[in-house]
């Protein structure tokens, strides 16, 4: 059984390979997605995410356990790129118009990841102004929690695909064929997959007219970044790999020393048509 | 982790071999979705005439311009509606159901087909054709398994936007059906 819903601005594809499944375990799944999308959009002015950019630098805020983990591991992440993944450049890409604007940016100078503390399990507070996009990582954690969500009902095999970042459990492997960003229509077989997670970046299905900017930024040099090839990362949980691709495009380095430290690998399919 | 790198592209022969290309998905069927969205409910078939009035304001709100079909639309007893719409973008074709509550609220969405690949060939009617009518229990020259594809993130704007016109639908055209039923 494969079910496929539009969630997270793409779409979301959760397959599960045993005969008779509980039927609950795709709702579950899918809800699971949901629960993310709710906590953490930044398009939404009342998630948790627009709260604590709105109002994490004048009190503390309470946080679910979701997204108080997701804030852990960027933190996580920020420390051992040693700055390449900061998820503290929301305002970048509210002023190039590709976020939503919440109010007043005001001429703040906004602070990073590393400015957020968690001060007790689920309790925040930030010494900066903050404006965090989770979109480099959130996607990753649904993927996550969804696979934890058929586990949970006693699904023995099945993957979860949220537009391209993809994880697999249960033994069975599975081809993982990637887009080829020279022809983003045909599909490269990578390798197989039987358990574990992938995912990457490109820009090829950004549909920019000339002249606007990428949706990634460089946070140590706040410049949008271009490049046309695209990049994987393969590691044991969707999140690391999801977030572990802006450290290798960023930086344009498949050996980051921070992929061992996660058991990560990653891959650069280059792009032939361009010079 | 269970990772195996496939051995041509290693050594770069993957990109040189024949392509494959992104084709159909077929997730599930009309039957399916009403069980998934609509459950323990009996729908009755509703279908409606589109009227070119009706048909420019759904295209003003969407920006979708291939007509909305009034064929597919089903109403439970309580007020509830079903309708399957799909939108054509320049890569893509997607048949998806949509579940309102009697209020016209968006329930639920659910994907049924996602059939990818070049603008020419979506546009192309007869290629379309190959694909009306078949279900999850009709894999015939679809693809037997779904590829597990990765890649950068495709948005789903276009499905948002269609999701739109059947707002509109439901406004101009559904919302009094419900009304007039409740008045009997």
């Amino acid at each position: 059984m494969i079910r496929c819903k539009p969630l997270l601005g793409t779409f979301v594809e959760i397959r599960i390979e045993d005969q008779s499944p509980p039927l609950k375990a795709l709702d579950e799944a899918f809800l699971a997605v949901e629960q993310v999308q709710f906590l953490m959009c930044f398009h939404n002015p009342n998630s948790e995410l627009s709260q604590i950019n709105a109002r994490s630098y004048l009190e503390p805020v309470r946080i679910h356990p979701w997204t108080a983990e997701v804030l852990r591991i960027a933190k996580e992440i920020y420390l051992q790129s040693q700055g390449v993944f900061n998820c503290g450049v929301g305002h970048h890409l509210v002023e190039a118009g590709l976020l939503p604007k919440h109010g007043k940016l005001n001429n703040y100078s906004f602070g990073g990841i590393e400015d957020l503390q968690l001060i007790e399990h689920f309790l925040v507070r930030s010494s900066l102004p903050l404006c965090l996009d989770l979109g480099g990582i959130a996607k990753g954690y649904a993927v996550d929690k969804a696979v934890e969500a058929l586990l949970a009902n006693g699904v023995q095999a099945g993957s979860v695909n949220a537009g391209g970042d993809i994880r697999i459990f249960g033994g069975r492997s599975q081809a993982i064929q990637i887009r080829n960003p020279s022809k983003p229509h045909e599909l490269i077989q990578i390798g197989s997959m039987s358990a574990g997670a992938i995912a990457t970046s490109s820009l090829y299905f950004a549909n920019r007219s000339s002249g606007s900017k990428s949706f990634m930024v460089n946070p140590l040099n706040q410049g949008h970044i271009e490049f046309s090839e695209s990049y994987s990362v393969v590691a044991t949980r969707c999140v690391y790999a999801d977030a572990l691709t802006k450290v290798v495009s960023i930086s344009r380095n498949t050996r980051h020393p921070c992929l061992s430290h996660f058991s990560a690998q990653a891959i650069r399919i280059p792009n032939t048509q361009s010079p | 982790m269970n990772w195996k790198p496939h051995p041509l592209f290693i050594i770069g022969l993957a990109m040189t071999s024949a392509p494959i290309i992104a084709q159909a998905k077929i997730y599930v069927s009309v039957e399916q979705a009403q069980k998934i969205l609509l459950p323990n409910k009996s729908l009755a078939k509703n279908p409606m005439i589109i009227t070119e009035d009706l048909q420019d304001k759904m295209r003003s709100a969407s920006s979708i311009r291939h007509p909305f079909q009034g064929d597919q639309i089903w109403r439970a007893a309580d007020g509830s509606w079903f309708i399957v719409d799909e939108v054509v973008g320049k890569h893509e074709m997607i048949t998806y159901a949509v579940a309102l509550n009697p209020s016209g609220a968006v329930t639920g969405i659910e994907i049924l087909e996602y059939v990818e690949s070049y603008g020419y060939e979506v546009a192309e009617a007869n290629w379309r054709k190959q694909f009306v009518g078949k279900t999850a229990v009709d894999p015939i020259k679809l693809n037997q398994d779904i590829q597990n594809i990765g890649g950068a993130t495709l948005s789903c704007k276009h499905l948002t936007d269609g999701v739109k016109r059947v707002a509109v639908l439901y406004e101009i055209a559904l919302k009094n059906q419900t009304l007039s039923l409740k008045a009997k």
